[in-house]
Formats: C-alpha cells, sequence, structure tokens
C-alpha cells in the first residue's frame, strides 16, 4: 500500500519522470506525468498511448521515465493495459517470475480516453483489470496540431474548429463528461477521482488511492497546454487553478457508494470570463456564448454538488 | 504417450494451446475459428489449463491484450477469423516491430460482402506483410503441429516474431479427422518456457516502442526484414527436430506430391490442396504425369524452394484461394509470388493463375480435372491464351 502523502514538503524526492523530453515551455501534460510518476514510485509499469506524450517524450529513441514504459496505439491504451496486468497474475500464479505485481498505469491523451481510445478503457474497466487509467486532458488533439476533442469545451477555437461569420462560436458541441461515463456503468470500477495539476498535493494522492485499489481506477486530470488554448507558458498553473476557480473544471472523488465527493470547494467561485479572458482560443467568443459556458460551468458544478452561486461578472 | 482422438481442427489447436502451456488468452467470437476458443474456455473452466481467459471488447481489443501479455513475459494467444482478422489490421506491425512471439491462429473465413461464413484465405493474406511469420495447415493434425512449431520458431532468440498459424475454415477447423495428441511431456522437450529479454520488468526498466527520427527507421526496419529472412534456417531446423521427437516429418516449406517426372502440376496451399491430390493420384492412375506441390510455410515465402519444385514442370497452375481485384496477372496473391520466385528463370515454366472456391465453395474434382486438362493443353502447345481463370465462371 502507498501511504497517503501528508503535504508536499513530504512527498517523494525521487522524479520517476526525469528530464530528457521535449515538450513545449509550460507543458501541463508534462507536470501531470511529473507528479503522477512521483506518487506511483518504482514498481510501475506505464502505457504511453500515442498523444503528446508519446510524441514528445520518446523522439529520438529515448525517453524520460526511470521505470518501465510502453508505447500503445492511441486506441487501445486500455487493452494494452489488460494484457499486462493479465500476463502478472498468471506468470506470478504460475512461478515463472518472481516480480511483485506493478502498478500499471495508462497515460493517455483525452483523444486516447474519450475518443478513439474509449471502447478499450470501457473494457479494460468492465472487466475489472487492476490498472489504473490517467486521462490526461488538455482539451484537444493537441500533438497533431490542435484539432477538437471530444473534450474541447464548448466556443473554443481549434484548427478544426475555427470561427467564422457562419460558425461565431468555433466550437459547436458541448464536451463528454467522460468521468461521469465512467463513474456509472463499470461495476468493477474500484476508484475514480478527476484532478488538476493546479493541486498537486490532491493529485499524487488520488494517484495513490487509485493504485491502492484492488481493481479499474480512472483518472481525469485537467492539464493546460500553452500551445493549444494560446496563453503564456508561464501561466499554466495559473489556469489550472482559474479552472477549478471558476468551475469550468471540478475536483471531485467518487465514493464507494457511488457518490460524488467534493474535494476542493472553491471558496468563492469566479465568473468563467475570467478564466476564458487569458486563452486565445476564446477570444473570438461573444457574450451570449460566455453565457453558454456560464450555464455549462454551473450544470457541471450542480452534478457533483458544489454550490454553484456566481458572482456577475463585472461589467 | 500420446493418444489419438478424432477432433476437429479448431479442437486441435486447443489442444495445442494448453501443451504450449499458454499463460494469456484473448478471446472475441466470430465463426468458424471461434470453436478453438470455446474448447480453450471449457479447458479452463475444468480446470485443464492454468491462463487467463480475456474476454476482448473485439479484435483490435484481442489484438492489444496479448501485444501487452506478451510484452510483460506471458506466452499468448489469440485468433479469429474474416473480418475480424483486418479489424485488427493496426496492431500487428506494432506486435511485429516490437518483437513480440505471440501467436494468432486464423480459421479463414470471407470478408464482406458475402459475409457468408465461407472459407477463403482473402482474409488473413491481407496480413501478409506486417512482420508475422505464417503458414497454412491442411489437417487438423497439422493445425496442431504447426501450432506447436510456431511458438518453437517465433520464441527462438535468433527470430522473436509473432505468428499466424492459419486453416481454412471449415474444410479444416470443423472437419474431423484422426488427431494424434501428443504428452505433455514431448512438448516440454520441445517447447522451453517462453523468455525474452526485452519485457516489462520494474527490475530492469525498458522502453518499448519509443518514437524515432525518420533516420533511424531505415535500420529498425532492417532489422526486422533480417529476423523474417533469418527464420528460414530456423523453421528448417525446428522441422527436423520435430520429427525427431513425435516422429512426423513435414517439408518445412513446400510439399510435393507426385511430382516425380511430372509435366504440370499444381500449386497451392491449404486443405483444398488434399483434393488436389486426389485427383492427381486418379490421372496418375490414367497415366498422365501430373502432381501437386502445396506451400506449408507462406512468410517468409520459401523462393528458392518454390523455384526448385516448379522449375521441374513445363506448365504450373497456381490456385488462389483469394479475392484479389486487379492485381497483376489477374488471379490471386498466389500466382504474383509463384511468378517472383520463377522470373528468372526466363519462360521456360508457363504459369496459369486459377481463382477458386472462393465464398466457401467446394473445389471440386470436376474443377481440378479441368484445371489439370487446361495445363496439359499449354505444356502441350507451349501457348498461353488466357493466363488466369476465374473459376467456374471461365473454366
Amino acid at each position: 500500500m502507498l501511504e497517503e502523502i501528508k503535504s508536499l514538503r513530504k512527498a517523494p524526492r525521487e522524479e520517476c519522470y526525469v528530464p530528457g523530453h521535449r515538450t513545449c515551455a509550460g507543458c501541463g501534460p508534462a507536470l501531470t506525468y511529473r507528479q503522477v510518476a512521483k506518487a506511483a514510485g518504482k514498481n510501475t509499469i506505464f502505457i504511453g498511448p500515442t498523444g503528446c506524450m508519446y510524441v514528445a517524450n520518446t523522439s529520438y529513441g529515448c525517453g524520460p521515465w526511470t521505470v518501465p514504459w510502453i508505447h500503445a496505439q492511441i486506441t487501445n491504451g486500455g487493452a494494452v493495459a489488460s494484457g499486462i496486468e493479465a500476463a502478472y497474475k498468471a506468470i506470478i500464479r504460475k512461478k515463472k517470475t518472481d516480480a511483485e505485481f506493478p502498478a500499471i498505469i495508462v497515460m493517455a491523451g483525452d483523444g486516447g480516453s474519450t475518443d478513439i481510445g474509449l471502447q478499450a478503457l470501457s473494457a479494460a474497466f468492465y472487466r475489472g483489470h487492476d490498472i489504473l487509467f490517467i486521462c490526461y486532458d488538455n482539451e484537444s488533439y493537441a500533438n497533431t496540431g490542435i484539432q477538437t476533442s471530444p473534450t474541447t469545451p464548448y466556443g473554443a477555437w481549434t484548427t478544426f474548429t475555427p470561427a467564422g461569420p457562419v460558425v461565431p462560436e468555433g466550437k459547436k458541441l458541448l464536451p463528454k463528461d467522460n468521468p461521469k461515463i465512467m463513474a456509472h456503468g463499470h461495476p468493477e470500477l474500484k476508484y475514480l477521482a478527476t484532478a488538476s495539476i493546479g493541486y498537486p498535493l490532491d493529485l499524487m494522492n488520488k494517484v495513490r488511492k487509485g493504485i491502492n485499489a484492488k481493481g479499474p481506477a480512472y483518472l481525469h486530470i485537467h492539464a493546460p497546454c500553452p500551445k493549444g488554448w494560446s496563453f503564456p507558458s508561464d501561466k499554466t498553473v495559473e489556469l489550472a487553478k482559474l479552472a477549478v476557480d471558476t468551475g469550468m473544471f471540478q475536483l471531485y472523488e467518487l465514493t464507494e457508494d457511488r457518490q460524488y465527493r467534493v474535494t476542493y470547494q472553491p471558496k468563492e467561485l469566479k465568473p468563467v470570463e475570467e478564466y476564458l479572458k487569458l486563452q486565445g482560443r476564446f477570444a473570438h467568443l461573444q457574450p451570449e456564448h460566455v453565457a453558454k459556458l456560464q450555464n455549462f460551468a454551473q450544470g457541471r458544478l450542480q452534478e457533483v454538488g458544489i454550490e454553484a452561486t456566481v458572482p456577475p461578472a463585472a461589467e | 504417450m500420446g493418444e489419438k482422438k478424432r477432433i476437429s481442427g479448431c479442437v486441435a489447436v486447443a489442444n495445442a494451446v494448453k501443451l504450449a502451456d499458454v499463460d494469456v488468452i484473448c478471446s472475441y467470437p466470430i465463426r468458424p475459428y471461434t470453436g478453438i476458443m470455446s474448447e480453450l474456455a471449457r479447458m479452463v473452466a475444468d480446470g485443464e489449463l492454468d491462463a487467463e481467459f480475456i474476454h476482448g471488447e473485439g479484435e483490435h481489443g484481442q489484438l492489444s491484450v496479448v501485444y501487452g501479455a506478451s510484452a510483460a513475459g506471458a506466452r499468448a494467444f489469440t485468433g479469429s477469423s474474416g473480418v475480424g482478422v483486418t479489424y485488427a489490421m493496426e496492431v500487428y506491425s506494432p506486435i511485429s516491430g516490437e518483437r513480440f512471439p505471440l501467436q494468432m491462429a486464423i480459421a479463414d473465413r470471407t470478408l464482406d460482402p458475402p459475409g457468408d461464413f465461407g472459407s477463403e484465405h482473402t482474409d488473413a493474406l491481407c496480413c501478409r506483410d506486417q512482420g508475422w511469420l505464417q503458414g497454412w495447415a491442411s489437417t487438423p493434425q497439422e493445425a496442431l503441429d504447426m501450432t506447436l512449431m510456431w511458438y518453437r520458431i517465433g520464441e527462438d532468440p535468433r527470430v522473436l516474431l509473432p505468428q499466424y498459424a492459419c486453416q481454412d475454415g471449415y474444410f479444416v477447423s470443423h472437419i474431423l479427422g484422426e488427431v494424434d495428441i501428443p504428452a505433455a511431456a514431448q512438448v516440454k522437450e520441445f517447447l522451453p518456457p517462453y523468455k525474452n529479454h526485452h519485457t516489462l520488468d520494474t527490475r530492469k526498466p525498458q522502453i518499448i516502442g519509443a518514437q524515432i527520427e525518420p533516420v533511424m527507421g531505415p535500420p529498425l526496419q532492417y532489422q526486422r526484414y533480417n529476423a523474417v529472412e533469418g527464420s528460414r534456417k530456423v523453421i528448417a531446423e525446428v522441422h527436423e527436430e520435430f520429427a525427431k521427437i513425435f516422429g512426423r516429418k513435414y517439408a518445412p516449406f513446400v510439399e510435393e506430391y507426385m511430382t516425380e517426372d511430372a509435366d504440370v502440376a499444381i500449386f497451392m496451399q491449404g486443405g483444398h490442396a488434399e483434393t488436389a491430390k486426389i485427383v492427381a493420384r486418379r490421372l496418375r492412375n490414367l497415366g498422365e504425369k501430373v502432381g501437386v506441390v502445396r506451400l506449408r510455410t507462406f512468410r517468409p515465402f520459401p523462393t528458392q524452394e518454390v523455384r526448385e519444385a516448379l522449375s521441374k514442370f513445363k506448365a504450373v497452375g497456381v490456385v488462389d484461394n483469394s479475392a484479389n481485384f486487379g492485381i497483376s496477372g489477374g488471379a490471386g496473391v498466389l500466382l504474383t509470388e509463384a511468378r517472383t520466385a520463377l522470373y528468372n528463370l526466363g519462360d521456360k515454366v508457363k504459369t496459369l493463375g486459377f481463382v477458386a472456391g472462393l465464398g466457401g465453395e467446394m473445389i471440386t474434382h470436376e474443377e481440378f480435372y479441368r484445371m489439370f486438362n487446361k495445363l496439359k493443353e499449354v505444356a502441350k502447345t507451349g501457348k498461353v491464351d488466357k493466363e488466369s481463370f476465374w473459376l467456374p465462371f471461365e473454366l
């Protein structure tokens, strides 16, 4: 069992995600990886479906991990993890290895989790494999040059959802809510939570809870992307915190009786506009689009039981 | 020692998988290969086989599960048929590229359309250039033996490649034949435990499948190419050792039947070759100089062995049991491969292509008689008016 980390000071010194990659300056997913690997420790196998954290991490045939890592297709992170888990169960039981059962962690982007990879993810959870599946959500297909994914917010510009006279808001659809998909309908699920790189202690402890759970665990981590969202690369953590403080992203976990438990309640919710205005991808939005996003945030907050009274935006 | 039973090709493969002490199996239902998995599921439920039996979410999932399992150091098995084989296409190259020597049984089935359950080699042949070893069994006994031999060949440290063990749907997978099921001790002697030096072990961290720059691509592909090419030697060695331990001797690449002094021959692979042999035998009884050459190993393609075998004849009829639209020569994959093997011999051997048995139809005795007649005509006149025939429409 991995113990709870009581404070950031008491977090392990040892890094399992080390220099040697070429992610963008201010990369949210890279910060995610560092925190996840630190919390998970040495007895970990990472599965990396195609996405930013494959392409930017392993270029030139090297990689930034001190633990085993294997590539998976963008389609099949959940299935590859299932195979690794089943193999370890079998070869330990049949005494073909003296290895200890490892933490098996999929680090998939939002495409590899909520879109093309959803079938494999759902199947692994249905079957009850003892794995931790993490979606590092930077809200777009960023590695391919910023195309819309199911978690791209309403109103966001991407190269596949440009704003123009006919489509003034850019992306027209509301985002898919993957934690909710995973929370209900997978009876073998043993742990589920959302996390943000803006709240690293909470994130690392949720990673540990996911590993400690004997069965499938899902962690959805909000990971801002300076390149895809168009904001300065020194603002990544600020953006991550603002997403939570405006209700655009909510921090919670699922209790054993399948109830949502809020793990961070913002003292005072800020208008979503404060979050949107820092990002170039929302620069084209008109007031009616912002209002729609405000409604969206309040709906999501209410779903998990966060008090959603928001002061009016400054005129 | 072993025991003799009348079983189908599917059950024969399941017995081989059990004897190979496979650790992880991943299933998904599609006819006709399903019979292998239901037999394995029964073996697991009855405690005859200790393995993780995973229900894949589809064939793509199946291949992904065994990719992970093999990477973690388990001996892994999966299988499919028809459109299931093509649905998994994305994952074949990563499996051979990372050099995971897992095995996939394919009991052939047509693609859609026609979507009937009939046998056709089209499914497995779609995957022929993915860096996997591939061969066809023509009887349940051979299906069992091939499963064991492919594991041994694929897991050899000089090879480390995945294997497609193919058999015709129904004609082999569901027809009972007498099968000598070897004793576990014999198999233990033949097939050592699976060991791969690059596995996922936290005590020896490795990165598997890193993305590389274009300049690093050619050497990586060249290594895989050499692994496939180098497997020829191991294939021959393993067939010899198999014969020593089990007493069944197969030609590793091409099996010749009544080819001595033959003027014409049929060249083909799979279960329909058994029908061709019967027809050849009857023609021999009538004094005709005909024979059959059956391809056993398709990948790596035994260019040299095929050249040696076929160059003896005046005319060769290549029977393709696959649908290949717009292919050079107008017949199928086997015709183009056989012609390439013969190319440097000039026009010495006339080659005709026969597309037959599509949609799961029998290739009848009558059809083989017609093929042999056409070949005799070409051998006699030395002239080829039409080089490929879709049966039964064109011959």
